[in-house]
């Protein structure tokens, strides 16, 4: 379609004239709407003592929640830029920061350098910085940029992941290495670039690499010696995938034997993708650690027929050994590389005058799941972005109902199917706060054409075979920062974006939900009603999320990364897939303007009132 | 399948002429490309007696070049090694560098793109060479090189897009 082109540069063109300051475009509800959502609660709230941020979510629920609230929305038009800290590197600085006993802890992308900053001292003086080893290789290993989501803490350690596909252990108070264990084979495509948590006595970790034909994995070392002590695969035999008699999956079509394997063609699942280079959740209650699975590779559909499982999954696994309790395939055969790896919020919410132990999962392919986290049971699944591919979910069997004229099949060129392959949401994290007992989800409204390619394997290079061309969605928006109740599966209120949403969110017992942009803002909005309260130019764009934390002198801050990046940022911004910093590229079309708007940085900002 | 029998040709070349032509200036034939090509760095203060002084290396030129059915050849070539999914449809840059934009990280000239093709670079470019045939890289190679676009030194946010494949 021609004309699609002219569209995207008519977009373009629109964004273009808007004035500097003025790119938001509120659609909130009017005050006397308010909608909250009585009787909800964060299933494990807040990870050690208030006022630190242990986890890269802040607790085991995934809840981005903080209990502080100096900082309300009465008062953050006063917030002020308290201090700042260069990263040295300039690539996607997704994830977060770590605060631990006044420190806080920075993980940058490749090289990965871990910096461990004195918050007790004015200017912030390094307690010590850590360079790892990190086979350069990596850097074009990697599909999506050279991210880092961030560390884990537990037993006096800071656990990262490497991109060269190692796992190490810094002590906390020194910075030395205490130990480090290859879990990736580089060769085979194999990166990571996930943030760990810690259970009990035990770091779990994932691949990625959904792009490059490798078998995804989850994984569990040993927190003293960095020993493995469980991995399961997510495709394979029952024996591999750790499906054995605790298996218990609440639709029939997952159950029998070695499904990982024969649901896929001959020896296609060896090089089947299923990644886990997502958020990881847990339940100390259930013991179940809950994770996502990528897309199965390549793209191209016809060289895998079948289910594909367990690809664009949601899994969940007993923590101590690894086992398979019970798995939802999200997007059986997925055709679009819709990802299953988003996060798991763990709730209580009553649906139908019950309270429900869910999670609440907001998919790549545009559907919002409410899921009971004890058997696997999707009990919502509703709309969250534009889309068009599917009429929704057969709540018999989990499975969407597709449209045909969006399916792909090699050679077919299918033009606008939505969303796109970026998804309804990417990694960028939700936020979900018991005051409200909404959730706050920075979204995507992007389109694209799909057509796929016979592709052959090759160890290290792309197993994709499909050109996806991008373009933005209906609407004349790119991306949605929106309040959403998942008991209903309605969203309360947006704040529409000219570009996709790529930086995580954070909302505080203040009222106050904070996120960034991918054109360099970083903003406050009124949990309630969604009015924008403040926002500050960080320069370059937002792809990572943000914390709260009190400082040694009681005040409470708000630490977020400045550094565009990540999927967006390499593929679409235009000027930041090259290595030489002062390299200008020309603009793709998903996003033809964003390089006026910012540009490569490594920053990170603390803002307090 | 493993073509040990292939040299690298300019390993043979740099050989030959290390060997041969030691007495003889080769200044006429220098690439002055400015960095672009193979050089040695001939520190004469540094070799011992007897070491060839005054050797500068031949530019290897492309057997292909000016063959419109080796780059043809070489845009098929571009699909079936998966060089597309890292560089993008028609080299627009994706997870590997844009070969549309007259930058080229490692050199431009015949030679020097013939030489990450083969030997791949630091940055995960997988060295090729001994996997597929010297004529297959060279056809790459002329492949990659027509690629070039324009000059993208400016920007001026016209509102100009060029299509780009993502992940």
């Amino acid at each position: 379609m021609k004309n699609a082109r002219a569209v995207i540069i008519a977009i373009g063109m629109i964004a273009c004239t808007k004035s500097d300051t003025a790119t938001t475009d509120t659609t909130a509800a009017a005050p006397a709407a308010l909608h909250t959502v009585a009787g909800t609660r964060i299933a494990f709230p807040h990870a050690g003592p208030v006022g630190e941020w242990q986890m890269p979510a802040g607790d085991y629920s995934s809840s981005r929640y903080s209990d502080l609230k100096q900082i309300t929305a009465q008062n953050a038009a006063e917030l002020h830029v308290s201090w700042a800290f260069s990263t040295g590197v300039l690539r996607g600085h997704e994830g977060q920061p770590l605060v631990i006993d006044n420190t806080m802890y920075i993980i940058t992308p490749y090289p990965n350098v871990a910096y461990a900053l004195d918050l007790t001292q004015p200017g912030q003086p390094l307690k010590w910085k850590f360079r790892p080893e990190n086979a350069q290789q990596a850097i074009g290993r990697a599909c999506c940029d050279v991210v880092n989501r961030g560390a884990a803490y537990g037993d006096g350690k800071i656990f990262y992941n490497l991109l060269d596909g190692h796992t190490i252990a810094v002590d906390a108070k020194t910075g030395r290495q205490v130990w480090r264990t290859k879990m990736g084979d580089l060769a085979k495509g194999e990166t990571i670039t996930m943030a760990p948590i810690v259970v009990k006595n035990k770091v779990l970790v994932g691949s990625s690499g959904g792009e490059m034909g490798v078998r995804g994995w989850i994984a569990a070392l040993d927190v003293a010696t960095g020993k493995q002590v469980w991995r399961a695969y997510n495709i394979g035999p029952d024996v591999d995938v750790k499906v054995g008699p605790r298996f218990k999956p609440f639709y029939a079509h997952d159950r029998g034997k070695d499904l990982g394997a024969t649901t896929w063609p001959g020896d296609t699942w060896k090089t089947g993708g299923g990644a886990v280079w997502g958020w990881l959740s847990y339940d100390p209650d259930l013991n179940l650690v809950y994770h996502g699975t990528s897309n199965p590779g390549p793209w191209n559909q016809d060289q895998r027929l079948g289910d594909n499982k367990w690809t664009a999954a949601v899994i969940a696994r007993d923590a101590d050994t690894g086992e398979m309790v019970w798995v939802v395939q999200i997007s059986p055969h997925d055709l679009w590389d819709y990802d299953a790896v988003n996060e798991n919020i763990l709730v209580d919410l009553p649906i139908k005058g019950r309270t429900r132990k869910v999670l609440v999962h907001f998919d790549r392919n545009g559907f919002q799941y409410t899921i009971d986290r004890t058997t696997g049971e999707i009990l919502l699944a509703e709309p969250f972005v534009p889309m068009n591919w599917s009429d929704g979910i057969d709540m018999a069997t989990g499975r969407p109902r597709m449209r045909p004229e969006k399916m792909t099949a090699e050679g077919k060129l299918v033009k606008d199917i939505c969303p796109s392959l970026e998804g309804g949401k990417n990694q960028q994290p939700a936020a979900f706060s018991p005051q409200t007992g909404l959730f706050y989800v920075p979204t995507n409204n992007l389109c694209m054409d799909f057509q796929s390619r016979r592709v052959t394997y090759i160890a290290g290079t792309p197993f994709i075979g499909a050109n996806a061309p991008e373009k933005g969605g209906p609407g004349g928006y790119r991306g949605e920062f929106m309040a959403w109740d998942a008991t209903t599966g309605k969203k309360v209120w947006g704040i529409k974006e000219p570009y996709p949403v790529w930086g995580g969110a954070l909302v505080t017992a203040g009222g106050v939900v904070f996120y960034g942009t991918l054109d360099g803002w970083f903003k406050a909005a009124d949990a309630r009603t969604g009015k924008l309260l403040w926002q500050f130019k960080v320069g370059s764009g937002v792809v990572g999320n943000p914390v709260a934390y009190t400082g040694p002198d009681g005040k409470q801050y708000i630490a977020i990364y400045a550094g565009i990046g990540g999927d967006m940022g390499l593929l679409i911004a235009g000027d930041v897939a090259a290595n030489l910093p002062y390299d200008l590229r020309q603009r793709g079309t998903t996003l033809p303007d964003l390089s006026r708007w910012t540009s490569w940085g490594g920053y990170l900002f603390v803002f307090s009132l | 399948m493993k073509r040990t029998s292939k040299l690298n040709i300019l390993t043979i070349s740099l050989s030959f002429l290390a060997t041969t032509s030691c007495s003889e200036s080769r200044a006429a034939q220098v690439g002055t490309d400015g960095g672009d090509g193979l050089r040695i760095i001939n520190h004469a203060e540094n070799l011992g007696a007897g070491f060839p002084v005054g050797v500068t290396p031949l530019e290897p030129r492309n057997p292909f070049e000016g063959n419109k059915q080796a780059t043809t050849t070489g845009a098929q070539l571009f699909i079936e090694y998966n060089c597309i999914d890292c560089h993008g449809a028609d080299g627009a840059g994706a997870m590997g560098p844009s070969f549309q934009d007259g930058r080229w990280h490692f050199g431009g000239s015949p030679g020097a793109v013939f030489e990450s093709i083969y030997q791949g670079r630091p940055d995960g470019m997988p060295a090729w060479g001994g996997r597929i045939s010297n004529d297959q890289i060279w056809m790459l190679t002329s492949y990659v090189q027509s690629l070039t676009v324009s000059d993208f030194s400016t920007e001026n946010f016209s509102g100009e897009t060029v299509e780009r494949t993502g992940h």
